[in-house]
């Protein structure tokens, strides 16, 4: 289909849609190879010196202008998510750096088993690809990203040595660690993209501020406009900022042929691509390519088998916390990088459920965060207020559970008839149900929350069955496989049916794993550039 | 009263008394409406546009049903804003919230809690550094994570 935009754009070889965890990553390996590439972020770009952290609003600015729900941050940038169908609500943030500018960084990998659970476990689908066949990808990111951290964890396979020793774990992280080694519990130190010492272009070492998830004012935070973006504009690939993609354009044998896209002033811009990769994240990959209807795909692009948009996966997160006699200085450190526990992560299927979950160290901050309710329920106002409130600060903890989702066809994202983003842009709409495996893991992991938060000596438990405000891993919405039938794109990334048309961020994921998603996300993204790189070369012009 | 905007007014002297019920006095601290603190929430309220409409639609709301509140009693008036609280629960929200944070960033607020108050950055904090001999114990254990072939 010919675009109908007011104006034309010269070609580029590549052309990337987002440009956060995946997008930065992909641009960066495919502009130092020599391609031509060009990224359109709907975002901007952002100021470290101008992080709310340094704000004196800065505990109202993290509940509204820095919020990580889009529903509630509400800038020109972002687009409405329609979430009435979903008792988990999407966090993300568009910007050049994408969510990497408002995570915690907390970067473990997935375990070799996550690759096949079908295998393994008689659920979901096996992975196309290994564990062992996307480790020097995961290598190379953390290269790039730099990793705090120590190898020697029996939980997992060993692996490269950290770029960094861990981050300090405080007197309220050795509180928890406590509690886990009574028990006899597996622990280990997180492997964080924080730098604890200077590493990278610019970046200081980590100065325990707590707020990096408001973005990193002291640029210690990996985020991608930091890391590889630099080198993606070093070699050669151009970024426009304020450019929200309207569709991805098609021509008549069904080839991608760039992207339609509103600019930063408003005005229809047209760009010529000799392929198109999506990194959009688990959401708005699909809004795009289900908006991206023509004569050659009625049902959205790449959707031949009917799989974009569906099995949309989180982590079902839950949350127990509890508070210690002692006062421990919670507010010192970053938010949730401790350490963190795999000691069910594995299968056993006495437990009820299969695949597992993995236990992450929370801290808590400052007096109004903790007021407001923070991870836990609010402070009672009234009568008892400064009572609580004095209790809490400095003393309370968490445990955060992030349990291993399986793929459903039920769960998805597809456009909402009626909401529409500033540009008129059909909106994403999530219809989203917990899975009786995922909320039996949750409960398993509640209980034995409960019983290391009473070993470690804290009382006053409290319980999030399921946070709310949890959905920061999207995946699952335009998977992986074999079988063009029940994939959405190849091993590498590649559409089953648009053969120049790649997609790199979690969209892709077969199944979730119980981890945090983006070093696999960021490694799997590596992989597909390498492989544009050594067998696509007829993307350059 | 008091001009948040062209469009919405709120009743001071409501707002001081709700203050008062929410964040009680302490110590030789007066409740929050008494300590001044409405001109900022107003202020900061203002700062987000989605913010700022629906904590003013909560107090108009909230003084729509309750034009007698200044005049109750302590129970009374706790119990109309429980009766808020309970029908009106995100508007209610967005004033408790708005509340205790311009409360917990007075200097007098923080002086009582020994609370440093300052920004997180630009200077950080300290934290003792990192220790591998935490380690000592869990190094005995024995690899567990699931083989795959």
């Amino acid at each position: 289909m010919m675009s109908k935009n007011t104006t034309t754009d010269k070609s580029v070889d590549v052309l990337v849609i987002g440009a956060g965890a995946s997008g930065g990553a992909a641009t960066a390996w495919l502009a130092e190879s020599g391609f031509n590439v060009k990224c359109l972020e709907q975002g901007y770009w952002q100021d470290p010196s101008k992080y709310a952290s340094a704000s004196k609003d800065y505990e109202f600015e993290m509940l509204t202008n820095w919020a990580p729900d889009p529903n509630k941050r509400q800038r020109d940038e972002d687009y409405p998510i329609n979430d009435t169908n979903s008792p988990v609500t999407p966090v993300m943030f568009n910007g050049v750096g994408g969510s990497t500018i408002l995570w915690t960084a907390h970067t473990p990998r997935f375990h070799p088993s996550d690759f096949r659970v079908k295998t393994l476990d008689g659920v979901a689908d096996d992975w196309p690809i290994s564990y062992e066949e996307l480790e020097e990808f995961y290598d190379l990111n953390d290269e790039v990203m730099g990793c705090s951290g120590i190898n020697g964890d029996p939980a997992n396979p060993p692996r490269s040595p950290r770029q960094m020793p861990p981050i300090p774990l405080g007197k309220d992280g050795r509180k928890l660690i406590s509690g886990f080694e009574k028990l006899g519990w597996h622990w280990w130190p997180s492997d964080s993209y924080v730098n604890t010492q200077p590493y990278g272009e610019g970046r200081d070492a980590c100065n325990f501020c707590g707020h990096n998830h408001m973005g990193c004012y002291q640029r210690a935070k990996s985020s991608t406009d930091l890391t590889y973006w630099p080198r993606a504009l070093r070699g050669g690939a151009t970024i426009e900022t304020g450019a929200r993609v309207r569709r991805i354009t098609t021509d008549e044998s069904g080839r991608a042929t760039g992207a339609d896209y509103i600019d930063s002033k408003g005005v229809d811009q047209h760009q010529n691509a000799r392929a198109v990769i999506m990194a959009a994240n688990g959401i708005g990959t699909p809004r795009l390519l289900l908006n991206s209807t023509s004569d050659e795909h009625p049902n959205g692009l790449a959707n031949t088998s009917g799989l974009v948009g569906k099995n949309l996966m989180f982590h079902p997160f839950a949350m127990i916390s509890g508070t210690f006699p002692e006062k421990m200085d919670t507010w010192q450190g970053p938010l949730g990088n401790i350490a963190m526990s795999q000691e069910f992560y594995e299968t056993d299927k006495s437990r009820g459920f299969v695949r597992g979950y993995t236990y992450q160290f929370q801290r808590s901050l400052g007096p109004a965060w903790i007021a407001n309710g923070g991870f836990r329920n609010a402070v009672p106002w009234g009568e008892g207020h400064h009572e609580e409130l004095e209790k809490r600060l400095g003393s309370l903890m968490a445990i955060a559970v992030i349990g291993e989702d399986l793929p459903e066809e039920h769960n998805t994202v597809d456009l909402d008839p009626e909401l529409t983003d500033s540009d008129g842009i059909p909106a994403p709409r999530l219809n989203y149900t917990l899975s009786k495996n995922s909320r039996d893991q949750l409960d398993h992991a509640i209980v034995n929350a409960k019983k290391v938060l009473e070993a470690a000596g804290a009382s006053d438990i409290f319980v999030d069955p399921m946070m709310r405000q949890s959905g920061w891993h999207l995946m699952g919405t335009a998977r992986m496989g074999d079988d063009p039938r029940s994939s959405v794109v190849d091993k590498w990334g590649q559409s089953h049916d648009v053969d120049n048309l790649f997609i790199v961020d979690g969209s892709i994921f077969v199944t979730g794993a119980a981890v945090n998603p983006t070093p696999t996300i960021q490694a799997l993204a590596l992989r597909t550039a390498d492989y544009i790189v050594a067998n696509r070369q007829d993307f350059k012009g | 009263m008091i001009t948040n905007s062209a469009k919405t007014q709120i009743d001071e002297p409501l707002l001081t008394s709700m203050l008062d019920r929410l964040i009680p006095p302490v110590g030789d601290l007066p409740g929050a409406g008494q300590m001044g603190l409405i001109d900022e929430i107003v202020r900061l309220s203002g700062q987000q546009t989605r913010f700022q409409e629906i904590f003013e639609t909560a107090v108009k709301t909230f003084y729509n049903k309750n034009q007698d509140f200044i005049s109750q009693s302590e129970s009374q008036q706790d119990e109309a804003i429980r009766q808020f609280e309970s029908t009106n629960q995100d508007m209610f929200d967005s004033v408790l919230t708005i509340s205790y944070i311009v409360y917990y960033k007075d200097e007098r607020v923080h002086k009582r809690l020994g609370w440093s108050g300052k920004t997180p950055q630009p200077d950080g904090n300290k934290m003792e550094p990192w220790n591998e001999s935490v380690l000592d114990k869990i190094r005995t254990r024995k690899p567990f994570w699931r083989q795959v072939d």
